[in-house]
């Protein structure tokens, strides 16, 4: 359901991949007038694009978020300006600040599973023989390309109290204490499910990435290392790691936009449940704007997701900024 | 899917006897004449799996015949998302007659996006409408819809299991009942009655039948009302029903559907719509039987949670006389009739007798005692996702004490039923 | 020599487990597509659906509408994925090669635009939309499709574009080509990787997007804009949820995707090795 949520299914090198390479001073083409407004031609359609598309919309947003507009006012059209109420409203209640607190981790606990895991598994593609290596990628690539709604409804069901797979496994394997567990009975075993299906969606991405880039490292880099009577755990943090720094940086930074995002899946396991406990910011603001129509509210959530999600994020935009600068 | 298969298999058993009845919708009460339809589109919008495929051909020749020149056109909507949708839809003017579920349309009413139908009520046949149905469709003494078709919920059985278990004939009380369980517990039967936890509309029932209700007028407000001893004593009724049932306490009926577990044949009793009883093809039709949810007495049964649809004509539509030339046709007693011989509860009690099945007789009898949630705008909100009173069920089944569980979510109920509009 | 064998292994071990917990849930996915109602729903799980029956695939493509959906998920989602590649490109270029006021500002709008919290957005798209006349449209559909990925885009190919060295643009300047020629004959094929890859970001997004087009385009008659995803969804109502169909659906759904991956997976990681050296 949720298109940025979405854990971007790409193998790119990263956005910051290219921000340090280029040396030098770029190459300035002509000195005639057209050449000083080449760039601006270039970058017409996409200002255009974002202003008419996003810009636009997103303005309507904080527009609707200082009004009181549900069902009626949708329906018949109407302003009603209510100032800061929705604002109001938030910051005063304490299901915001909790859901607030508990989106934050549980982005920090899937980005860290996810970068960990996927960059283990990067590791291990690069280590494998051409055979196994292409068993492995087949995985990640289904486990990749599978819909959203799919995926989410087969792991309601692999989860099943009576008829999961996950608990008849569990039972074979002689824990029958879990012949018929409930996983969705408590907040802390629905997120164990939620966060199984995001780290499982969004590995093959880091992982395909972390493959890609160990390929372009030189070997002799790694047989420097070697020689020096480097182990494993010092290869990777005196070789991979420092060659690899802006990818790392840049899906990071791309996997804490997704997850903080992620709507469908926390969404679809448990709707939020049991007792409202597995809510994150983006469930939340659906439940109170789109689901009980109260568009207002959820604008103005909406506005304080992307505030706190700005914040979290200024470290990362300034070392970016930094790069920029040395181009 | 079942659903449109009993349906049409209704449908075909009542074409010969329905026809006779005839359409009354002939009159024409609108103003002009046949040349005013020329290049009219009626758009109407109704439910995914509500009315039968015959149904919805046979009004569309209906209408275009008697209102030449005018199209109908249906647009089947998908449940996905349906209140945006509909909400969405009134603002555009781009759908002119609506289904609405009778615990939306108070909601809907009070939006103005509807038009309001009080001065053609008895045009559309309203006198004959029991006032349990009708309610839903009115609103601050103004009719905002008319009532279409019905449903509620009956118990199925499976009758080699009962047969099994030493039971002949149906319980006429609830202690009759769980004596009916017990023996079929006795015998080895799986789930006695299958019930999950969060199967909501057997426990508002179940409060209905006590007198109370889930929420209760405060002075101007309205609040949660699980505090009450009526819910109270509800509860303990629904308790010990899913006490005999290895459903899970923190899921619905559709969590696995429970239709696809009937056929199984490892429960003996389910608590269900018609269209969930299982098709012959899965279970022999002699082998499933069905009976109301027994009162607490043997003179009547217990009380049901009725739901239903009805139509709507949207303000915004530009063809309202045409609209309610549609809703005479399709309220009229040959298009009720065809709801009714398709296992509905229709708008009209002397429709009734047109319940030719064992399912449609047990729902019809149970309708009698059918009762509808508070008919107030916010009602919906609490419907929405995560359904309080459904979060309420879990909890206390899960162990949770009563009382203090209760006000925790009569708050929440509370909060909700008191949102701006 | 016991050492090596134990080396090679373990990680061969791993692999396999790994495939196992990645392909299963698809596995799971495909087979009950192919399973009776009654072997889907099963205390014993069926793990191989040896009664298939094929009554779940032609329930989810018998369904109303549903090749008008295929061509209308078609269209839009190569329309906005070709127009993001193309607006993205000229200006990745821009910003990798030319040096101009507003260059950092531009990405750092690019950079925040990624935050965009489309699906709150949705009413807000949807009032604009309406007023302007546009519902039951493939056209803004498609427009808003495109700017869901354009700042992914061109921060992507960015990254492609900064790592193909420059000398070799110089140089084929030096050989007489003009800058446009020296784009398309040398940065163009050098840039294909890249542009598959961030295409198939793009067709994901565009593919799967739901909460928009539900609003937008809510008639369903002939000639209806509606895309796949409604249909996704339609088995899953509030009569309860037709998992076979669903699975078979999200079968056929997902095999597009699947396509497009093999087509491009193998020359998108390939390229990247040749690439993005300078990464």
């Amino acid at each position: 359901m949720a298109v940025q949520s979405e854990p971007a299914r790409v193998t790119a090198p990263g956005p910051g991949t290219g921000g340090d390479a280029p040396e030098g001073p770029a190459p300035v083409a002509g000195r005639g007038p057209l050449s000083r407004t080449a760039p601006y031609l270039l970058l017409l359609p996409a200002v255009a694009a974002t202003l008419v598309l996003l810009v636009w919309p997103l303005t309507e947003t904080l527009l609707l978020s200082f009004q009181n507009l549900n069902k009626r006012q949708l329906i018949l059209h109407l302003t009603e300006w209510n100032g800061l109420d929705n604002y109001r409203a938030q910051l005063t209640s304490g299901e915001f600040w909790h859901t607030a607190g508990r989106s934050v981790a549980f982005t920090a606990v899937n980005v860290v599973l996810i970068m960990a895991g996927g960059t283990l598994v990067g590791l291990l593609l690069n280590r494998l023989g051409g055979t196994m290596r292409l068993l492995l990628s087949i995985g990640l690539i289904l486990a990749w390309a599978m819909p959203f709604v799919a995926s989410t409804t087969v792991y309601t069901w692999l989860f099943d109290s009576r008829y999961g797979v996950v608990d008849w496994f569990l039972d074979q394997l002689g824990w029958h204490g879990m012949a018929t567990y409930d996983w969705y009975g408590s907040q802390l075993s629905t997120f164990f499910v939620i966060v199984l299906l995001i780290v499982w969606g969004s590995i093959p991405f880091v992982a395909f990435n972390t493959y890609a880039g160990l390929t372009t490292i030189p070997k002799e880099l790694y047989e420097a290392a070697r020689m020096d009577g480097a182990g494993a755990t010092k290869v990777f943090t005196q070789v991979i790691f420092p060659s690899l720094r802006p990818f790392f940086l840049a899906t990071t930074f791309l996997e804490v936009i997704w997850v903080f995002k992620c709507f469908t899946q926390v969404f679809a396991i448990n709707a939020g449940g049991p007792e409202r406990l597995t809510e994150t910011l983006p469930v939340y603001a659906f439940v109170e704007g789109i689901g009980n129509q109260h568009y207002g509210t959820g604008a103005a959530i909406a506005v304080l997701t992307i505030v706190m999600l700005g914040g979290l994020m200024t470290y990362y935009f300034r070392i970016v900024l930094r790069q920029e600068e040395e181009l | 899917m079942k659903r449109q298969l009993i349906a049409a298999v209704g449908v075909a058993a009542m074409v010969v006897g329905v026809a006779a009845c005839g359409s009354s919708a002939g009159t024409d009460s609108t103003a002009g004449g046949s040349g005013d339809y020329k290049g009219k589109t009626l758009t109407v919008w109704l439910m995914d799996g509500s009315a039968p495929q015959a149904w919805q051909d046979g009004i569309k020749a209906d209408f275009e015949s008697q209102y030449p020149g005018a199209k109908l056109d249906i647009q089947i909507q998908k449940w996905d998302g349906i209140g945006q949708k509909v909400t969405t839809a009134l603002s555009e003017g781009s759908v002119d007659v609506l289904e609405i579920g009778n615990t939306q349309t108070a909601g809907y009413a009070a939006t103005g996006g509807l038009a309001d139908l009080t001065p053609f009520k008895a045009d559309l046949g309203g006198n004959d409408w029991p006032a349990n149905l009708n309610a839903s469709a009115v609103q601050d003494g103004k009719q905002y819809a008319a009532p279409w078709y019905f449903a509620n919920r009956v118990v199925i059985y499976n009758k080699a299991l009962w047969t099994k278990a030493g039971i002949s004939g149906t319980p006429k009380t609830l202690d009759e009942y769980y004596a009916d369980l017990d023996k079929l517990k006795a015998a080895g039967v799986q789930d006695p009655v299958y019930l999950p936890g969060e199967e909501w509309y057997t426990y508002f029932g179940l409060v209905a039948g006590n007198g109370g209700g889930l929420a209760k007028q405060d002075g101007s407000k309205w609040v949660g009302n699980l505090e009450s001893p009526e819910a109270k004593d509800a509860f303990a009724t629904f308790r010990k029903l899913q006490g005999y049932s290895t459903a899970p306490k923190d899921k619905d009926e559709a969590t696995p559907q429970q239709s696809t577990l009937f056929p199984k044949g490892t429960i003996g009793s389910m608590i269900g719509l018609g269209w969930e009883a299982p098709a012959p093809k899965d279970m022999p039709a002699d082998q499933v039987g069905f009976f109301p949810l027994p009162g607490k007495t043997a003179d009547k049964p217990s009380s049901v949670f009725l739901g239903g649809s009805n139509l709507a004509i949207a303000q915004a539509s530009k063809k309202q006389a045409l609209a309610r030339d549609f809703l005479k046709i399709a309220l009229s007693d040959k298009y009720e009739g065809q709801m009714a011989a398709a296992g509905d509860v229709p708008n009209k009690t002397s429709l009734d007798s047109l319940a030719s099945t064992d399912v449609a007789k047990a729902v019809v009898q149970a309708s009698a005692n059918g009762a509808t949630t508070p008919n107030i705008a916010s009602w919906a909100n609490v419907e929405n996702d995560p359904n309080p009173i459904k979060g309420f069920l879990a909890a206390v089944l899960q162990g949770a004490d009563y009382d203090s569980t209760a006000k925790k979510y009569d708050d929440e109920i509370t909060k909700r039923l008191g949102q701006s509009q | 020599m016991r050492r090596s064998v134990l080396g090679r292994g373990w990680p061969n071990a791993v692999a396999v487990v790994l495939f196992v917990f990645f392909a299963f849930p698809v596995y799971w996915m495909v087979t009950t597509a192919f399973k009776q109602d009654r072997d889907i729903i099963s205390r014993t799980p069926v793990f191989l659906p040896l009664h298939g029956t094929l009554e779940h695939f032609s329930r989810a493509t018998g369904a109303d509408r549903f090749w008008t959906m295929v061509g209308n998920s078609l269209t839009v989602t190569l329309a906005a994925v070709a127009g993001s590649l193309l607006i993205a490109t000229l200006a990745a270029f821009a910003v990798t090669r030319m040096r101009f006021r507003g260059r950092k500002a531009f990405v750092l709008v690019i950079m925040m635009a990624q935050m965009a919290p489309w699906e709150v957005m949705t009413i807000s798209i949807y009032m604009i939309v309406r007023d302007d006349g546009m519902l039951n449209s493939l056209v803004p559909l498609t427009a808003f499709y495109l700017m869901m990925v354009l700042p992914f885009t061109i921060w992507t190919l960015r990254g492609f574009m900064a790592a193909v060295p420059k000398e070799l643009e110089e140089s084929a300047m030096v050989d007489g080509c003009t800058r446009p020629q020296a784009f398309v004959r040398i940065i163009f094929p050098l840039l294909a990787p890249g542009l598959m890859s961030t295409s198939l970001f793009g067709f994901i997004t565009a593919w799967n997007e739901l909460p928009l087009v539900l609003v937008l385009n809510k008639a369903t008659g002939p000639g209806t804009a509606q895309t796949l995803p409604l249909w996704l969804t339609s088995f899953q109502t509030t009569f309860g949820d037709d998992w076979g169909a669903t699975m078979a659906a999200a079968t056929l759904f997902a095999v597009p995707v699947l396509i497009i991956f093999l087509i491009f997976q193998r020359k998108a990681v390939g390229g990247l090795t040749d690439g993005a050296v300078k990464g």
